[in-house]
């Protein structure tokens, strides 16, 4: 819509852009590659969700005596259910962006649209729009998913669906802005997919590399899409990986921004991705010390209680801690799972320094120290060996000489759920190609 | 006239008038251009009011091959000018390095303030999925063209038949008509069409001609790259005679056979063409 305030230029622009969209939305539903993605996800996202209903129903049936509170439909179908998606936006995703990214440059449009000015990012920015687009409608699956899930008298909390949601949403604009810089740099489509693969691949190898080495590899590791992802489907959402994602994702489009201008010379494209990724390091370094996250689970499995947060907060001093176990002691994936990613989220001001002569801590047990947890606040001291929440705030609320906070948090009860997923298979192995396939048809016959 | 000053995709040269208000331009020795080095600034000469747009020195290398060397020529409002050459010769390449399409090495393309141009490629297949139609459609849209100038682009290239296939089953011929209606639907006053009578038979070829000759009646100007003589001859009002890069030649046919009018006096354009290049 055009504003009252618009000049004629600015006009133009809007139109040529609306335009500009128009064409590339009709792009995506003229590809294959779209459709073939789109008829996958239903089998896909059904498999898994199937799968979860199933496995969900019948621990429930085996919890009936008790331990109810173990069951979150977060844990139990939504992370699953929407793991496809990771699945997808790996394996299926990248080719449709770069088939929509390369396509006007492989049939030689690109050459007459290059001639209105406009801006590139603009022109990345209409397909950007577009793929989103597209992977949204795809998430159709999982409505789809969530409907039956409530017919089946299953309990949603919207927060922590809305987590999950946000994180693959962002996955899939990592995903986007890392093929459009590929498609756009390289000089052909099969180039770009191996570029895009050969780096989902690197964000595994850095995660292999992490889980071995712990130390700069485990923090760059956080922000990897699977770590993403994993994180989001917890229920948690940390500002800093948001900003980073959105960081990162703006880069890949940048990139693309510049290498779409073919009339640029190679050397001024290469200094103005110099300078882009410079100014890439400097926010991602910058949105790294972000410290907001929200807990949006409904059983807070990412947080102390609200007592123990409350006390933690208004603790005096500064707590250091020095763990004496190797990165691939299993005592240490608990520390640091069950009590420091949530101490952390409180008291950002927590240090903690990893001791160990080696990666698997096999020959350390002998050593004297070895499991030990040395914590020191404000001069006074303290050490245990156990690595469980509960264990670690005793001894924090030890050293500070604090009583431990009374609990008046209503216990998680858990929804179990003896379902059957009854009617998904049809609906997802069966509706939905038939479904994508008669749509495709139809909506290409209809715009031919 | 005021001019605009087109850079040579790296930056350094980017201006409108003011950048050439003293009468200088920047001239970047190609063998220079890698480190940036801007080695001398020459005098320019100010467009004359008969020229749209004036190409000096023009170079381009595509790494140790020479495609352009110190090319140089002007286009006039109202006129047919024809880059005539063989294939090679570089007639594609000063049209995407007057689109922006192509970074040059070094020389200056000047042009009249808000003179726009369009250029029609040869050889493409645009939105291939998409009808005639749709690309007409698209083109007045995107490029913010007329509806009654695609109307019109229609009925001279006898597009009415073709308006429902898509641009991908289009044969050769058929094709370079359509791109030629996408070109004739834009608002730019300059067509610059890369092959116009590429894949054409005879009588289309005449369609054509008399369908370019209307747009130059109705305003436009032209300026087209023909690597078949005969059908220069028949349409164009100036030529630029291109070899390996080289401009061999510029003016009418009578301005290029008075260069050797002992030679060239009542000679075709082909015996010219040859005798020069």
């Amino acid at each position: 819509m055009r504003s009252p305030s618009a000049s004629p230029a600015e006009a133009r622009s809007a139109k040529a852009f609306r335009w500009l969209l128009r064409k590339e939305w009709r792009e995506l539903t003229r590809a294959r590659a779209w459709w073939a993605m789109l008829a996958l996800v239903g089998p896909l996202v059904g498999v898994s969700f199937i799968n979860a209903v199933r496995t969900y129903g019948e621990a429930s049936a085996g919890a009936a005596t008790g331990g109810g509170e173990a069951f979150s439909p977060l844990d139990g179908v939504w992370s699953p259910t929407f793991s496809a998606y990771e699945l997808i936006a790996i394996f299926l995703l990248p080719f449709v962006a770069i088939r929509l990214m390369t396509a006007d440059r492989q049939s030689g449009a690109l050459k007459l649209e290059l001639q209105r000015p406009i801006s590139p990012f603009a022109r990345v920015g209409a397909k950007a729009i577009v793929l989103l687009g597209g992977w949204i409608a795809a998430g159709a699956a999982a409505i789809a998913a969530g409907v039956l899930w409530a017919s089946y008298g299953g309990h949603t909390y919207a927060p922590e669906l809305a987590a999950v949601v946000l994180g693959h949403l962002l996955n899939a604009a990592l995903t986007i802005g890392l093929a459009a810089a590929a498609a756009t740099v390289t000089e052909h489509p099969s180039t770009a997919a191996i570029a895009t693969l050969g780096v989902t691949i690197g964000t595994w190898a850095v995660s292999f590399i992490a889980a071995v080495q712990g130390g700069v590899w485990e923090t760059i590791a956080g922000y990897t899409p699977m770590a993403m992802v994993s994180m989001f489907q917890h229920g948690l959402v940390r500002a800093d990986v948001v900003l980073i994602a959105l960081a990162l994702a703006a880069t890949g489009f940048g990139v693309a921004g510049i290498w779409i201008e073919i009339g640029k010379s190679i050397q001024t494209r290469l200094v103005r991705t110099a300078a882009l990724a410079g100014t890439a390091a400097l926010a991602v370094t910058i949105a790294s010390f972000v410290r907001p996250s929200w807990d949006l689970s409904e059983n807070r499995r990412n947080s102390f209680s609200e007592s123990d947060e409350a006390a933690l907060r208004h603790l005096p001093g500064r707590l250091q801690m020095e763990v004496h176990l190797a990165q691939r002691d299993p005592r240490r994936f608990d520390l640091e799972v069950h009590a420091l990613a949530k101490l952390r989220r409180v008291r950002p001001d927590v240090e903690v320094t990893y001791i160990a002569r080696t990666s698997i801590g096999l020959f350390e047990q002998a050593d004297p120290g070895y499991g030990e947890i040395r914590y020191n606040m404000n001069g006074r001291q303290a050490v245990s060996r156990v690595t469980t929440a509960e264990g670690v705030l005793e001894t924090i609320y030890d050293l500070a000489g604090v009583t431990v906070p009374a609990d008046n948090e209503a216990p998680y009860k858990g929804y179990p759920l003896t379902a059957r997923p009854a009617g998904a298979p049809l609906i997802f192995y069966v509706l939905w190609p038939v479904l994508t396939a008669a749509l495709g048809i139809a909506i290409n016959r209809r715009t031919r | 006239m005021p001019e605009s000053l087109l850079d040579g995709g790296n930056g350094l040269m980017y201006g409108r008038k003011t950048a050439i208000s003293q009468r200088n331009l920047v001239v970047i020795c190609p063998r220079h251009v890698r480190c940036g080095v801007l080695i001398v600034a020459l005098p320019a000469v100010p467009l004359s009011p008969a020229e749209l747009i004036r190409v000096s020195r023009l170079t381009k290398t595509y790494g140790q091959v020479l495609a352009l060397d110190d090319v140089g020529f002007s286009l006039r409002p109202g006129e047919i000018l024809g880059l005539i050459g063989p294939n090679g010769a570089g007639k594609t390449t000063i049209f995407e390095c007057l689109a922006r399409l192509l970074p040059f090495d070094s020389g200056t393309i000047v042009a009249a303030e808000g003179v726009t141009w369009f250029y029609v490629p040869d050889g493409i297949s645009p939105w291939p999925q998409e009808t005639v139609r749709w690309a007409l459609d698209f083109s007045v849209g995107f490029f913010g063209g007329r509806a009654q100038d695609r109307d019109a682009a229609i009925a001279a290239l006898s597009l009415t038949p073709l308006l429902d296939v898509r641009i991908g089953a289009l044969s050769k011929g058929q094709r370079k008509r359509a791109m030629l209606g996408i070109g004739l639907a834009s608002p730019a006053p300059i067509l610059l069409v890369d092959e116009p009578f590429e894949g054409l038979d005879l009588r289309q070829t005449r369609e054509i001609v008399r369908a370019l000759r209307a747009e130059v009646a109705r305003g436009r100007t032209l300026l087209l790259s023909i690597h078949q003589i005969a059908d220069a001859a028949r349409v164009c009002d100036r030529f630029v005679l291109l070899s390996n890069g080289r401009v061999r030649g510029e003016g009418t046919l009578d301005e290029l056979r008075a260069i050797d009018a002992g030679a060239f006096a009542t000679a075709p354009l082909e015996e010219v063409f040859l005798a020069l290049t």
